[in-house]
């Protein structure tokens, strides 16, 4: 193995076009916009296209088109960008579309917007959160699959720790197994034939070739959700035998814990970490399983309290959650604070282990 | 605070347009290509010019525990004093401290230190080339702490400059090299020989980005 030093969002680049990707679009944003750079960089001497948009609302929308025509097609930005997409995004998932979407985000502030939805209609996005930029590269590539498997938009939710920091990596390409082929795609085979495909919302076809119409047609989207929720969550669970405190954290923080869980369980302290690796489907029944018999449910995140719902939501004693992260970001405003620390999670932690019950 | 062994961090401070992240990241690409494994984290804002720009680099002789924020460090790299106290509190008791100390008194507040000032400003401009000061210090840093080799960054810096700045190559080239001959070799070792015996992976060469410059 080769580790070649790269940035995060170079090894994402690198990532995605070895998963297949042919059309990037994207409007500059800190810390997105190296990602950008990019991937308008490799993909044309990939064969494929690089547009810088005027906006972002562009950017989205030509994402959207190149994916109707079957083409694996991605686009990004961080959260603030990716709140001006969002009639996009519903769109996406209300028209069955696989988009990539990169949120390079400016912190951990953006787990709501990735994990419910965010713009109109019936729908979720499959967010995965890496914890390191090795597993962004892997995130990346099982992002496409997942997208064209499901017909649905998709997230990678990262952040300026994952986008800047350089690194040894070592891009390997990943398979994940055969898919149907795209006979939904808007590819012109059909042009002339009077059997033109649709890409629909609203599922109401054409006069002579009727749809189904929205009831029926959101009422399949309602279950094919249902089935991604049942069938993809992924974590990571290291819970060993008599654990009593287990730390909940995703994306980078989730590293940190990994860190400090290793010392304190060298030192003797019965703790434990979980860690949900797509962030929706949430991987509750894991989360509850991890924590039955816990003294101590501390989450880790970085903002005033989003994971924590659905932390709430499945752990075994609610009464046992505490909040140990916190908004924190840096001078800049472009990425986490003083509180992305691993002696600060520490002391964190060992307060809450110590307070009363 | 745990601190793996073999892990040595190095917290990179000075202001925009003095070289600190061409400097950072020329060191993390040579330690990779030695064999080592490195991290590097930049931090910087607006400011391109004048405003705070710093950067942190972990090497280590085995795969990396490091995370991307040190919570504490083995050395710093300071350009100049404007932002030294971003970084002086997580320097641990005695830090090797490599300054410049054509723009800064050796800086204090860290016990025990290990400062070695390079008149890194003041060599360059005897140089010819005052823009190549961060360059002096770096070739300083590598010669004092043989964290990596000076061929190395001399390879390194050659390939992360940009096809359209090659006209500057010789003149950082002449910048390491001053910098390292400044200085009493080995006078801070990274690595004792005994924790490098074996350590070593083969030398990978790779090709590198040019990293753009503001």
């Amino acid at each position: 193995m080769t580790l070649r030093l790269m940035q995060g969002s170079e090894a994402v680049a690198d990532a995605a076009i070895l998963a297949g990707c042919r059309f990037f679009a994207g409007y500059p944003m800190l810390p997105f916009t190296e990602l950008l750079e990019q991937m308008s960089r490799k993909l044309p001497t990939a064969g494929g296209v690089c547009i810088n948009a005027e906006t972002e609302i562009e950017a989205v929308n030509m994402a959207l088109g190149a994916a109707a025509t079957g083409a694996r097609s991605a686009t990004g930005s961080c959260g603030q960008g990716i709140a001006l997409m969002q009639e996009a995004v519903a769109e996406c998932a209300l028209n069955e579309l696989p988009v990539v979407f990169f949120n390079m985000a400016r912190g951990q502030q953006d787990y709501f917007q990735c994990t419910r939805g965010g713009g109109w209609g019936d729908y979720r996005t499959i967010t995965l959160a890496p914890k390191d930029i090795p597993e962004a590269v892997e995130h990346t590539q099982l992002l496409f699959h997942l997208a064209d498997q499901y017909r649905t938009p998709v997230i990678l939710l990262g952040d300026y720790v994952i986008a800047h920091t350089h690194v040894g990596v070592d891009v390997q390409r990943r398979e994940y197994g055969p898919l149907p082929a795209k006979e939904w795609a808007l590819d012109g085979s059909m042009s002339g034939t009077g059997q033109a495909r649709e890409i629909w919302t609203w599922a109401r076809g054409k006069p002579n070739t009727p749809g189904p119409g929205p009831n029926v047609h959101w009422q399949d989207l309602a279950e094919k959700y249902r089935a991604i929720d049942a069938a993809e969550a992924r974590w990571e669970a290291d819970v060993p035998e008599g654990t009593e405190v287990v730390v909940v954290s995703f994306g980078t923080t989730a590293a940190f814990v990994d860190y400090v869980v290793e010392d304190l369980r060298a030192e003797g302290v019965p703790i434990g970490s979980f860690r949900p690796v797509t962030l929706w489907p949430f991987p509750g029944e894991a989360l509850a399983e991890a924590t039955a018999g816990c003294r101590r449910i501390l989450v880790y995140e970085l903002n005033a309290g989003q994971m924590v719902d659905d932390v709430r939501i499945h752990a075994a004693d609610r009464r046992a959650i505490r909040s140990i992260g916190g908004v924190s970001q840096d001078s800049s405003g472009m990425r986490q604070g003083d509180l992305l620390d691993a002696d600060v999670l520490r002391t964190r932690i060992m307060q809450a282990i110590e307070e009363g019950d | 605070m745990s601190v793996r062994r073999g892990e040595r961090e190095v917290l990179f401070t000075g202001v925009g347009g003095q070289g600190i992240q061409i400097c950072s990241r020329t060191l993390a690409t040579a330690a990779t290509d030695e064999g080592r494994y490195a991290m590097l984290s930049a931090r910087y804002a607006g400011g391109m010019r004048g405003g705070m720009t710093n950067a942190e680099v972990t090497v280590g002789i085995a795969p990396l525990r490091a995370l991307p924020v040190a919570s504490s460090a083995w050395s710093a790299f300071a350009m100049s004093a404007e932002h030294w106290e971003t970084i002086r509190p997580r320097l641990r008791p005695s830090a090797v401290i490599v300054f410049n100390s054509s723009l800064m008194e050796a800086p204090g507040g860290v016990d025990d230190a290990q400062p070695f000032g390079v008149p890194a400003s003041d060599m360059a401009a005897e140089l010819g080339n005052p823009m190549t000061a961060s360059f002096v210090l770096l070739g300083g840093f590598a010669a004092l702490t043989g964290i990596v080799t000076i061929a190395g960054l001399v390879a390194a810096m050659r390939r992360l400059i940009p096809a359209y700045r090659t006209e500057h190559l010789a003149a950082n080239e002449m910048a390491i090299v001053a910098g390292a001959d400044a200085v009493p070799e080995l006078a801070a070792p990274a690595w004792s020989a005994a924790e490098t015996a074996g350590s070593g992976a083969e030398p990978a060469g790779s090709p590198v980005e040019p990293v753009r410059q503001a």
